[in-house]
């Protein structure tokens, strides 16, 4: 099926001024939100997304030949998104050296990992299929001794492909393809498609919707830390605090499921609303729910800052620099451990989130212990967040209203995920889905975790690796 | 003295609880391609709440270990080899269940040319846990069943 690309909202760039124009919005505090390619037959569409707050500046150029200049140098975040584009579309990014292949998989390890020589020098693959219950994706080390030279992640064992199912669809059903890319951040994507939608649609959330949006979100990330908290707990082999945090878990999601009939919150977003309907009664119910958990997650937390034998693993261990968070374009807990001070939340006029500041712990020291910390910050403020919310009353799904005469048939939608902030954007054909791009915090934060784990110790990999706590699935899609 | 009455006091006790289950099950878990939703239920399964380990259900690291491949996703194209390898490392009689609707051909989102065969035609699924995602309940109660209902004999 063909399908008529969705009017650009400004001009396309010529090619030669590519560069300068992605500068010139990188400038001021941009910070570089996502890219993706279109396919049209003819030529490709490349187009790169600059968030400024919560302002996202949308850039696009055409190449017949299938060739644009890279970006790379300009913003390092950008890697990922051009070597996906590459392997996707068939896109070439001039400057871009070595253009290492990232979704396709070649069997010849020298094709997509970084070279490593030297006496000692040898290498440990870990993976697609792990030890426990984790998702699948491949680690190669690269080691002297114990000790990381170099971690190259080989992820996207997962990919469904569920970008391009959901082309040429309906726009509301687009929603399924997008909130099932992962479950623990289901609320957030489905979200940022919603937004998307709604804004190409020229119509914006009411007042009431805006109030439900931020609850199912408080309430995903609820669960999401309680899980992020029990996941260090394990990493360092403490079952007590694993097993403390787990339980904490199961208890915020069966509140899920008593106030949307669904563990993980499925369903309750829609395109234009959502399913949440409470009555004063029940919402005040829950509020005392959230209260309880929230004060058993302090006391479990406060006996964890006197276990000895956690406390002694937390410091120094997958440093990420604030520079080196800023530059690789880390997003989320992860970013705001390194002292990088920036929440979607904090700017986000189409949900309710009011005057909360970004949460960054005393000493932002980018290790294990700052990552905890963050978690454990946000678990106060989201239980304030939704104990406030709660407390307002009856809680109803709200609807849209029309906001724009004209529809532009693009949209983007930006929200803070569990795991940092998560872009979709849109192209509308009519009713139908001609593009849409999902880029979670996860995605943004794999190539943060890769480098983290240099110099560090083998055996420390996955204490590092839980305390970003990922998803594969929403990398992947 | 005092010591032996109290031991033999507590086997006398033990002898009059109700028999466990006569066999146990060794897990092993392979993601080809899920939504993250299975494996995070799973691990609730074994979490304080439901302590799947009770009845003789553990999850183990190796395929070597392992009486029944558990698989969850649709099974991608980039996953297909590696879930075949896992199989062929368990040692037999073994056994594969699907583990959601995903692993069991439902309602399966997704571009066709990133998935691979349905795992019904790779490999040969002899218990069925429906669900998107199961709850840790009916992941309980599907593997619990399997041993309860006497396994399927595979060669």
């Amino acid at each position: 099926m063909t399908l008529a690309v969705a009017k650009p909202t400004a001009a396309d760039v010529p090619l030669p001024l590519w560069r300068k124009a992605v500068a010139a919005a990188l400038d001021g505090g941009g910070r570089f939100a996502g890219a993706y390619a279109t396919d049209d037959g003819d030529e490709l569409r490349w187009r790169v997304l600059v968030a400024h707050g919560a302002l996202v500046r949308s850039l696009a150029c055409r190449s017949a030949a299938r060739r644009v200049p890279s970006v790379v140098d300009l913003a390092p975040a950008a890697g990922w998104d051009e070597r996906e584009a590459h392997d996707l579309h068939g896109l070439g990014f001039d400057g871009h050296e070595p253009l290492r292949p990232l979704v396709d998989h070649p069997a010849d390890p020298s094709a997509w990992t970084v070279p490593m020589t030297g006496e000692g020098v040898h290498d440990v693959a870990v993976g697609p299929i792990h030890a426990g219950v984790i998702e699948s994706g491949h680690f190669r080390f690269h080691l002297v001794g114990e000790r990381i030279l170099a971690l190259d992640a080989r992820l996207f064992h997962k990919h469904r492909g569920l970008e391009r199912a959901a082309q040429g669809g309906d726009a509301d059903h687009g929603l399924a393809h997008v909130g099932r890319a992962c479950a623990a951040c289901h609320v957030a994507s489905s979200v940022a498609y919603a937004q998307a939608v709604e804004l190409a649609q020229g119509r914006r959330p009411s007042d009431d919707l805006r109030v439900a949006r931020t609850l199912l979100l408080e309430l995903e990330r609820l669960y999401n830390h309680l899980n992020d908290v029990s996941a260090v707990c394990a990493g360092v082999g403490f079952a007590p605090g694993a097993m403390a945090f787990a339980a904490l878990k199961e208890r915020a999601q069966r509140l899920n499921a008593r106030l949307t009939g669904h563990r993980f919150l499925f369903g309750s977003v829609a395109v234009g609303g959502s399913t949440l309907a409470l009555s004063g009664g029940a919402a005040r119910t829950a509020g005392e729910a959230v209260r309880s958990i929230g004060d058993d997650a302090a006391k479990a937390w406060r006996s964890l800052m006197f276990a000895r034998s956690v406390q002694a693993r937390l410091d120094g261990v997958g440093v990420l620099t604030r520079d080196d968070a800023v530059r690789l374009g880390a997003v989320g807990p992860a970013a705001r451990a390194s002292g990088v001070r920036e929440d979607v939340r904090t700017t986000s006029p189409r949900l309710a989130y009011g005057d909360l500041a970004a949460a960054v712990p005393e000493a932002p020291a980018g290790d294990v212990r700052a990552r905890l910390q963050v978690r454990a910050l946000e678990l106060e403020s989201t239980c304030a967040v939704l104990g406030e919310l709660l407390a307002s009353g009856e809680i109803a799904p709200g609807g849209v209203v029309t906001a724009a005469r004209d529809a532009p048939n693009f949209g983007t939608g930006l929200v803070e995920s569990p795991r940092g902030a998560t872009l979709c954007a849109v192209e509308l054909d009519g009713d139908r889905v001609a593009r849409v791009h999902l880029r979670t915090g996860s995605y943004a934060n794999w190539p943060a975790v890769a480098h983290a784990a240099a110099g560090n110790l083998l055996p420390d990999f996955p204490l590092i690796n839980k305390s970003f706590e990922l998803c594969y699935a929403c990398a992947d899609r | 003295m005092h010591v032996l009455l109290r031991q033999l006091n507590r086997v006398r006790r033990d002898a009059r609880l109700p028999r466990g289950r006569p066999a146990s099950l060794a897990v092993r878990h392979v993601d080809a391609g899920s939504c993250n939703g299975c494996e995070h239920e799973l691990q609730a399964a074994a979490s304080p709440f439901y302590d799947l380990q009770r009845f003789g259900i553990g999850i183990v690291a190796s395929p070597r270990h392992a009486d029944i491949l558990l698989v969850t996703g649709p099974v991608t194209t980039r996953m297909r080899e590696a879930l075949l390898a896992a199989y062929a490392a368990m040692p037999e009689p073994r056994l594969v269940a699907a583990l959601g609707d995903c692993a069991m051909g439902c309602n399966v989102l997704g571009d066709p040319a990133a998935l691979a065969e349905p795992l019904e035609e790779l490999l040969p699924v002899a218990v069925r846990i429906p669900g998107c995602p199961p709850t840790p309940d009916a992941i309980a109660e599907g593997l619990l069943g399997a041993l309860d209902g006497g396994l399927p004999r595979v060669a």
